[in-house]
């Protein structure tokens, strides 16, 4: 490896924003001692501190808070059990045999951990990854940067805005903006949907008379030094834009709220096996990867949209590593799920039969009064009603032990009558 | 990057010599768009100057990336032939080239080339060993360092508004004041021409020729092993949309060629992005263009008519006493600029006796490029200094004390650009999405500099308006 | 009269159908749960929401704290609030819950704290 002094350690949770916390505290409760949070931002709780807006915990907590009290319900106790952590220190490395360098102001740390967690969490899709064409001026930020210049910095990125994407972020940063002062001209939307929850749609642009603009992408930025302009078109069912269709919409920024990516390029140097749909790890239901000993949750595992759910995965993550670095961890054998019509993704990727499980997934397309249904093989094992299906929201569907019994594997699909 | 090879020959010189450069830092121009490619020396006329100042230029090279701390490698160039005509064209290739003095070249046959690089296919390749690539910005900002280490005086946000002939020589007008030369080197690139006109000579005209080109993540850069060319298009200088990998370790697919009427239009277009991608994957099947992190594009100044059907070589002359121009400094201008800048000390030495300065110091040592280091030594770096151990872009590992000594440059440039293109910070796979928070942060606290002050690339792309509360404050 | 709207006091966000006179609610239609009536009841009458924004700090650690409203709050008065919220520092340290307006338009709605700011430890 390298000739740096290693210190072994029982688990290193990479992140401390609400995954890596909720894992440290369940792994902490369940017994681990020797433990260490690394997170690389300069503060506890990830993304949530800058995300200032209510809606969180409401699953938990039975309350509606905004993200820096949720986080710092986590943070509290995260102190109360005195469980070690360091900031402003990233995790540069992780080898297959679970040696994990870290660069802190402190020193160029090296830990030989018998476990490690993988909560880095998400990173924004950007303008170069859509290729939009045109200048490359100053002035085109994606969501959640504007969202930390504006909430955290306290520095605001523009007054005339237009957002391309209507997902939760986009909406969320189209009301912040135009409460701090700016005018959001236009909302576009590639699909001829809006990616986010209605209630946001409701609450951020009906609210405000924002125009959202259906099937409509931005097909070029204008200005050499500061955005001038972009232009926007409709495109077809195919998401091409169509010609003729142009309109040029004058501004001074644009905002890009076009996707999030789980972040693993630490998974990719320890060996890890990722889900080429999710873009995180593939993971059995105890959320251990496919290395022995690393285990992966919230949104470095697959993009979460309630932070609930993240602390629930992340607590179940911890609860899974303890068993394991106590030495209670059993051998089974597992099958393999797989996503079917309909269905984008499904995790995790493998389960053990005769045990109560939850299955989550996302769907591709919106729809209402669908049944999502479990097969093996053939045979139906269990079918589950909603009343409304979205890509935006994620799915829970609950197995029980008993019926999974016998099954040899398992296919998720949306019933198409 | 001329220009500043030309700063530093000269400042090896006992002469006051200033840089004068009309952007907010070097090379924001031709400079900072292209292949960083170390050409051999294949596709020039024998006896041109292309042909002979890339020859030279190229050997020149080894020393100098000792010097000024520049990444460089001799990754080697494949030019592939898709059709049985191609493969005479790579024979007649490999005669110019070797006409000009390049060593090494060799046509081998289609197993040959599918082994070398297994992800190519094509009927046979020339394949160039010696051809390198090197990262040209870091090489004309330590060009431009050295320069001013050895007493250029670079001034930069410098316009050159007029220039007069007058009995002490020339006197030359620009936004932030006038200078009086006794010997005036015009390398402005894309408005070489109108400078040169500014003196009364008017016949140069030159056409600009934009090259947009996509970036590919590190990822992908194992598809290729070194340079993947295809055989030159027949347009008078244009090489072809290649693959190129980059020094960093990124892909680079381009330049793409197409004649423009606004001289600084780099925009990216929609119908040269699909040129770029569709051509790749002709060389490249198993390119993927969801590799893809970025697109930029950069314009040449050539000095060859759309119509002509050969390209016109370098012109470097001096076409009124003591007033040198550069014209149409193409690729390879790159390879060339080192051979360039001697070669015009050569002309002025003809004229005048100018003697070599005893204390030039050749050597410029750039911060440590911490992600390009050993664990040993990264440790070390922290225990010494705690900035290193903190990491502003997530990327590409750039820690906070190489942003802070690209921001300390001696040009006191303070942009976003500045420190992406000294640090690579920004220029990541997430693109800023961590670090220009982080560096946003650097500007406030560690220079104290206000919202309005904060500029991506010049003092007319502000990133911010100001302060969050501004616009709702009473009387803003 | 007739509105149509999207219910957002859950994530269920359930689209209503209100049917309305000047005085009250006549019917709505498209609630999974009580609590849409009442929601469907404010929103024709008197429209409200919870305002969630940051307010400067003086003399901490962070240049901002991220602050709500107590209750939920007029929608009407949003902006007048905004505006009157960009003129107000908040003097650190600041706790989670701490009131940093109150009583905003006499609506008997205070504005607090959501966020820990400790005090700097640079001086001012």
């Amino acid at each position: 490896m390298c000739d740096l002094l290693s210190r072994n350690i029982d688990l290193i949770v990479v992140g401390g924003g609400p995954a890596g916390l909720a894992a440290a505290i369940s792994a902490r409760k369940e017994g681990i001692k020797d433990l260490l949070i690394v997170e690389r931002n300069n503060w506890l709780g990830g993304i949530l501190p800058q995300c200032i807006h209510d809606g969180f915990g409401l699953i938990i907590f039975k309350e509606t808070l905004t993200g820096p009290e949720y986080a710092q319900k986590y943070i509290d106790e995260v102190k109360k059990l005195e469980i070690p952590y360091i900031i402003d220190s990233m995790v540069l490395e992780i080898t297959p045999e679970k040696d994990v360098i870290v660069s802190s102001p402190k020193g160029l740390l090296v830990f030989h951990a018998k476990a490690i967690i993988l909560a880095m969490g998400c990173r924004e899709r950007t303008r170069g990854q859509i290729r939009i064409p045109g200048s490359r001026p100053a002035g085109v930020y994606t969501a959640g940067v504007a969202q930390n210049l504006v909430n955290l910095k306290n520095f605001m990125v523009g007054k005339d805005i237009v957002v391309l994407g209507s997902g939760d972020i986009g909406l969320i940063m189209t009301r912040r903006l135009t409460f701090e002062g700016a005018k959001v001209h236009v909302v576009a939307e590639i699909l001829p949907y809006p990616s986010g929850l209605p209630r946001n749609i409701q609450q951020c642009l009906i609210d405000y008379d924002v125009p959202l603009l259906l099937s409509h992408t931005v097909t070029e930025i204008q200005g050499q030094n500061r955005v001038e302009a972009v232009v926007v078109s409709q495109v077809d069912e195919n998401s091409k834009p169509i010609e003729g269709t142009q309109q040029r919409i004058a501004c001074d920024t644009l905002i890009l709220s076009v996707g999030l990516i789980p972040e693993n390029e630490l998974s990719k140097t320890c060996g890890v096996d990722l889900n080429q749909i999710t873009g995180g790890a593939v993971v059995k239901e105890n959320l251990e990867t496919s290395v022995q000993g690393i285990f992966a949750c919230g949104n470095a595992l697959h993009v979460h949209d309630v932070v609930d759910y993240v602390s629930l995965e992340a607590q179940k993550a911890g609860k899974s590593v303890a068993e394991y670095v106590l030495g209670k961890q059993r051998k089974v054998k597992r099958i393999q799920t797989e996503a079917g019509n309909g269905v984008r993704y499904v995790l995790p990727d493998f389960i053990r039969r005769n045990v109560d499980l939850e299955l989550f997934m996302r769907v591709v397309c919106p729809g209402k009064d669908k049944h999502i249904g479990v097969f093996d093989g053939k045979k139906l094992v269990k079918k589950k009603k909603f009343r409304k299906i979205h890509p935006a929201e994620m799915i829970k569907m609950r197995l029980k032990g008993s019926e999974t019994k016998n099954v040899k594997a398992l296919r998720v699909e949306v019933l198409e009558k | 990057m001329v220009g500043c090879a030309l700063a530093r020959e000269f400042s090896k010189y006992e002469l006051k010599t200033v840089l004068l450069e009309k952007e907010s830092d070097v090379c924001c121009g031709v400079s900072k768009a292209n292949s960083g490619v170390l050409h051999t020396g294949l596709y020039y006329k024998k006896g041109s100057l292309k042909a002979r100042l890339c020859v030279e230029g190229r050997l020149m090279y080894k020393r100098l990336v000792k010097e000024l701390d520049v990444p460089c490698t001799l990754c080697g160039k494949h030019v592939v032939a898709r059709t049985e005509d191609e493969i005479k064209d790579l024979e007649r290739l490999r005669d110019v080239g070797e006409a000009n003095g390049v060593r090494g070249l060799t046509i081998i046959s289609r197993e040959l080339a599918k082994k070398r690089e297994p992800n190519v296919d094509s009927l046979g390749a020339l394949y160039s060993p010696v051809a390198g690539i090197v990262s040209p910005y870091l090489f004309t900002i330590a060009l431009a360092e050295n320069a001013s280490s050895n007493g250029v005086n670079v001034y930069l946000n410098t316009k050159v508004t007029g220039i007069k002939q007058v009995n002490e020589g020339f006197r030359v007008t620009t936004t932030q004041g006038d200078f009086t030369a006794d010997i005036v080197i015009n390398s402005a690139g894309l408005y070489a021409d109108r400078i040169a006109s500014m003196v009364g000579i008017d016949q140069y005209r030159l056409y600009p020729s934009r090259g947009e080109y996509l970036v590919l993540d590190k990822d992908s850069r194992d598809l290729i092993g070194g340079m993947v060319y295809p055989v030159p298009p027949k347009v008078a200088g244009y090489l072809g949309i290649h693959l190129t990998p980059t020094i960093d370790g990124n892909l680079l697919i381009g330049p793409s060629s197409e004649f423009i009427d606004v001289l600084e239009d780099t925009r990216t277009t929609e119908e040269r992005i699909l040129e770029l991608m569709t051509e790749a994957k002709d060389l490249l099947p198993n390119i993927s263009l969801k590799a893809v992190i970025y697109a930029f594009s950069g314009v040449r100044s050539k000095i060859t008519p759309p119509n002509e059907k050969e390209a016109r070589d370098f012109i470097i002359q001096e076409d009124l006493v003591d007033f040198i121009n550069l014209i149409g400094i193409e690729s390879p201008g790159l390879t060339s600029s080192p051979a360039i800048a001697k070669f015009v000390v050569q002309l002025v030495k003809e004229k005048r006796d100018i003697r070599r300065k005893k204390d030039f110091s050749p050597i410029e040592r750039k911060t440590v490029r911490f992600n390009e280091t050993s664990r040993e030594k990264q440790s070390s770096l922290v225990n010494e200094d705690p900035a290193y151990g903190e990491m502003v872009c997530r990327c590409e590992h750039v820690t906070k004390r190489e942003v802070l000594d690209a921001l300390n440059n001696p040009f006191g440039v303070k942009t976003i650009a500045a420190v992406k293109y000294r640090t690579r910070a920004g220029m990541g796979r997430c693109h800023g999405g961590f670090c220009l928070p982080k560096i946003v942060e650097i500007l406030e606290k560690e220079y104290g500099m206000a919202a309005e002050e904060m500029t991506l690339k010049n003092t007319d792309s502000p990133l911010f308006i100001g302060r969050t509360k501004d616009l709702r404050k009473k009387g803003v | 009269m007739k509105k149509e709207m999207i219910c957002i006091i859950c994530p269920l966000g359930c689209s209503l159908t209100v049917n309305y006179n000047q005085k009250a609610i006549e019917s709505v239609k498209g609630n999974q749960c009580e609590r849409g009536l009442d929601y469907a009841e404010k929103e024709i009458f008197n429209p409200e929401r919870t305002l969630t924004t940051t307010v400067r700090v003086k003399n901490g650690h962070l240049p901002l704290v991220s602050v709500r409203t107590n209750q939920p709050f007029p929608k009407k008065l949003l902006f007048d609030a905004m505006d009157l919220l960009a003129e107000i520092e908040a003097e650190a340290p600041i706790k989670i819950g701490h009131k940093i307006a109150e009583n905003l338009f006499n609506t008997g709605v205070d504005v607090v704290a959501t966020k820990n700011v400790e005090r700097s430890q640079r001086d001012h």
